[in-house]
């Protein structure tokens, strides 16, 4: 595994190489109602990306597409070179993409490190496999992610009882767990207090430079943004409104008006 | 040719009771997310008391109408405050779990209040017409049955376009938590819904006992037909629903009518074929009138 | 494969259960019918609490672990006794193959069935089912020249009461230990995990659909045998008798009482369940239904983790909280990490 790395201070310059993940002329119906419309977008091996938004702009639209819980209505998504538009999502967990969720989806009743061992379910394990039980190696594995996430004290909690920034934890180590090429995060610091977010910045990174993983963040901690992410691509009503380095999209007078809704004359605002 | 004509009329007319039959079961689902098992056993409840009104009191067994659907109502409304809230956006494992108990609580009840004996009703409308020249036959009671079955249909439609309930309850159907934002008191409106179409499943009941015998296990193959003409018509739909139900009587009578040596029993069979046929066909949009509840 | 295995811990339900059997197994030696202590009623009484424990755990380990309601159970049942019958008495094969046939009936009929409306998420699956069940008695009753139609089929004859209560037994003991060792697999944590969240489940990689259909078609073999046990021991079947509708209700609340999705709940819920519906039989004859549908109902609404939910998790369920608020110690009932959060 080849493993570029992209650091906040080196913004990406434009690239030749084949992109991780792909989404060319993405768009997404219900109904009459359009909540992606022609989003095209590349996110490169090992780099760390952005996807922000105004509430309601399609960004977890856009997640639940990329995992194939929603099927797009128009336009193609690759990843790793597969074209995965039409896979069903447990087809594409097992390519090795990885997501979190926005409404929290842990298994409550479960423990921590039942969770964690749940959430392995990587393409080579077969059905004959799946009747074994797990190896000593898989529980070490999931026990060294737990650690690595700060939540060994409660390893054999049920997961309902975790606070909500464990449940945040919880959710990337079960990402982790199949050795995943790609995580999506959505909203990994909603309801996390302050020093927790913090940690949770330093694993991404961690993760990131050290084991080469690739992110695409849904965030709406700017400080968190502009401290991990090489690039930014902003939706606005499920159009792509900019893309670039965390500085210019700051600075991007079009992002700062659909965020604020200043002047802008047929927005109604959220 | 005439055979045919005669199968197709029959299944019209079953198909239009089979409307109003489904139409509680389906608006109780589109509006609360409860699955009610215990459908057909409202129906049988409604159908003993039209035996009851038509045996002691020789009414006539539609006219049975305006006892059994107040008392359907008050029925419905209790149930919905002691039992069926407490399930509401449940699992489905619950709700499925407490309605099937309810459905055995009510047959068995029944069966020990009434026995097994199958009842049937006596009507002053009993007979055919005929229709021209031909040997097809319109059974009275039956048509008489199609009428009342349109008649109650039109004023669900109209209860639920112009009032001001009807439209809450339309409302919560599409998105509880819009309707809880702008006003609705949700709670009500549940327990009135469930009130109303246990109050219309009643009324179905009526309506189907001068057509078949009284038994307090008639409800389970209901309980069947309902679902299987959900699954065509979609949640709450009364267009839907008439349709649903006319696919429902047609293939039931033209296999009772073309198919020998299988008779009735074989109707519960064919509900039970198109249910499957639907869910494997279309099983994802399957739902054309009001959304399907979330599964989960 | 051994070192595998190994790695199983054996808890102490485990241990219990292959105690209760060890200690149950010599039972038909002491069969003396003049001295009343061991009868054949008696052998007779425990081979039926054996095959509901069996059938119960087969519809936990479907329904109790993916969370779809399987109201038609009984259906594997009959197609097993029916396959089984139907093999015996029109083509003449030994019992022992035809009881094979009966549960392979009852399983290809499961994938059908499972791949029909398995597939779709959400209550569907239940109302077939249920559909399934009382069109199954309907067409039984209708293709006579092979199933008799109504009027039933004769087995041939075989009263050897010891031999089925050690073939339940060991059976049921099979299962039970099959089951367990399921549940502690990656296919066994994955049916928890559609029954807790099936869509979160399916993106992190679980083919839902495969699972449901795999571990239903195992059930349903397994309620298949069943079937055909019991047929040869009753020695006549008709629709009315195979299909009787209180056969799944009783599956179900066993399961439920005893704690649904739980190892030892059917095992549990159904030895209570059974000698408790004796008394209810002999008390309350004709609505010994509507006081099981009452009980099913006041347990999914107030103890829906059943007996080995209050047991194992006292904090799960109303009454566990009730119970050891009054009698447990105080300070177990705080939950240590609800509020505090980690810090670094």
């Amino acid at each position: 595994m080849t493993v570029a790395l992209h650091s906040a201070e080196s913004p990406s310059p434009a690239r030749t190489d084949q992109p991780l993940l792909e989404g060319r002329g993405v768009s997404k119906f219900f109904g009459g109602l359009a909540a992606l419309t022609d989003v095209d977008f590349q996110v490169y091996r090992g780099e760390v990306m952005g996807l922000i938004g105004p509430n309601g702009s399609g960004k977890t639209t856009l997640f639940d597409c990329l995992s194939c819980v929603q099927r797009v209505s128009q336009g193609e998504i690759h990843f790793k070179g597969t074209d995965i538009t039409k896979f069903k999502p447990y087809q594409v967990a097992h390519l090795g993409l990885a997501r979190t969720f926005q409404v929290i989806r842990v298994y409550r009743k479960l423990t921590v490190l039942e969770n964690m061992l749940l959430s392995l379910q990587w393409g080579n394990l077969t059905m004959r496999n799946k009747f074994r039980p797990n190896s000593a190696e898989t529980e070490a594995r999931a026990r060294q992610l737990i650690d690595f996430l700060l939540l060994k004290r409660v390893t054999d909690e049920k997961a309902g009882n975790l606070s909500g920034g464990q449940q945040r934890l919880l959710e990337i180590g079960m990402a982790l767990m199949p050795d995943p090429d790609l995580l999506l995060l959505d909203e990994a610091t909603s309801g996390v207090n302050p020093t927790l977010i913090e940690e949770i910045k330093s694993r991404i990174r961690i993760l990131n430079e050290e084991q080469g993983k690739t992110f695409l963040l849904i965030e709406h901690n700017v400080q968190f943004i502009s401290d991990l992410c090489s690039r930014v691509f902003v939706l606005n009503y499920g159009e792509k409104l900019a893309e670039g380095t965390p500085d210019e999209i700051m600075n991007n007078q079009e992002v700062i008006e659909a965020y604020f809704g200043a002047e802008a004359g047929d927005d109604d605002g959220f | 040719m005439e055979q045919l004509t005669q199968a197709t009329i029959n299944g019209v007319m079953l198909g239009g009771y089979y409307a109003v039959m489904v139409l509680g079961f389906s608006i109780i689902w589109g509006v609360m997310g409860v699955i009610n098992l215990a459908h057909g056993e409202f129906i049988m409840i409604g159908a003993y008391l039209t035996w009851i009104m038509n045996k002691q009191f020789g009414w006539e067994p539609l006219t049975a109408i305006i006892v059994v659907v107040p008392v359907m109502f008050v029925l419905g409304y209790i149930l919905q405050r002691i039992l069926i809230n407490r399930i509401i956006d449940r699992p489905y494992l619950i709700s499925l779990l407490v309605t099937f108990s309810l459905a055995i609580i009510i047959a068995n009840a029944t069966k020990l209040i009434f026995t097994a004996t199958p009842r049937t009703v006596n009507t002053v409308y009993s007979g055919f017409w005929r229709i021209g020249e031909t040997s097809i036959t319109v059974p009275k009671t039956r048509a008489i049955v199609l009428i009342a079955a349109l008649i109650i249909m039109g004023l669900l439609w109209l209860f639920l376009q112009r009032t001001r309930l009807g439209k809450s309850i339309r409302a919560a159907a599409q998105n509880r938590e819009a309707a809880r934002i702008v006003g609705i008191e949700i709670a009500a409106v549940y327990a009135l819904t469930f009130a109303i179409c246990i109050a219309l499943t009643g009324a179905a009941g009526v309506l189907i006992s001068p057509t078949t015998p009284i038994y307090p296990f008639m409800g389970g193959p209901l309980t069947l037909k309902a679902f299987a003409i959900t699954a065509m018509s979609g949640l709450g739909s009364i267009p839907g629903a008439l349709a649903g139900g006319v696919v429902l009587g047609l293939v039931e009578t033209l296999i009772a009518t073309f198919v020998p040596g299988v008779g009735t029993n074989l109707g519960i069979v064919s509900s039970f074929v198109i249910l499957v046929v639907v869910l494997v066909v279309r099983p994802q949009g399957l739902f054309g009138g009001l959304k399907a509840a979330e599964a989960h | 494969m051994l070192a595998t295995w190994r790695r199983y811990k054996l808890t102490r339900w485990l241990a219990l259960v292959l105690l209760i059997v060890l200690i149950l197994l010599p039972l038909p030696q002491f069969l003396a019918p003049e001295r009343k202590l061991v009868t054949n009623s008696l052998l007779f009484s425990f081979t039926q609490l054996f095959m509901l424990i069996w059938m119960a755990s087969n519809w936990n380990a479907f329904s109790g672990f993916t969370g779809y309601v399987d109201f038609g159970h009984a259906v594997f049942f009959g197609l097993g006794a029916y396959g089984t019958g139907v093999l015996m008495v029109k083509l003449g094969v030994p019992f022992p193959i035809a009881v094979l046939g009966g549960a392979i009936v009852a399983a290809i009929f499961a994938f059908l069935i499972g791949s029909a409306t398995l597939r779709l998420k959400g209550p569907y699956f239940s109302i077939a089912m249920l559909g399934t069940f009382v069109a199954m008695r309907e067409i039984v009753r209708i293709i006579k020249p092979i199933t008799g139609g109504g009027s039933g089929l004769t087995l041939p004859p075989y009263l050897n009461r010891p031999l089925f209560y050690y073939v339940t037994l060991i059976g049921m003991a099979i299962v039970v230990l099959l089951i367990w060792l399921m549940r502690r697999t990656q296919f066994g944590a994955s049916l928890i995990a559609i029954r807790e969240d099936e869509v979160g489940a399916e993106m992190r990689g679980i083919n839902t659909t495969r699972h449901k259909i795999t571990i239903f078609c195992l059930a349903c073999f397994s309620t298949g045998i069943v079937g055909g046990l019991w047929a040869y021991q009753n020695t006549f079947i008709d629709p009315d008798i195979v299909f009787f509708e209180s056969r799944t209700i009783e599956l179900v609340m066993m399961t439920i009482l005893g704690g649904l999705g739980t190892v030892a709940g059917p095992v549990v819920g159904a030895t209570v369940l059974y000698w408790l519906r004796d008394i209810i039989w002999a008390n309350f004859l004709d609505y010994h239904l509507i006081v099981q549908g009452i009980m099913l109902i006041l347990i999914v609404l107030f103890v829906p983790e059943g007996i080995m939910g209050i047991i194992g998790d006292p904090d799960s369920t109303s009454l566990g909280r009730l119970w050891k608020k009054h009698f447990g110690q105080g300070e177990e009932t705080e939950q240590p990490t609800t509020t505090t959060e980690v810090q670094s």
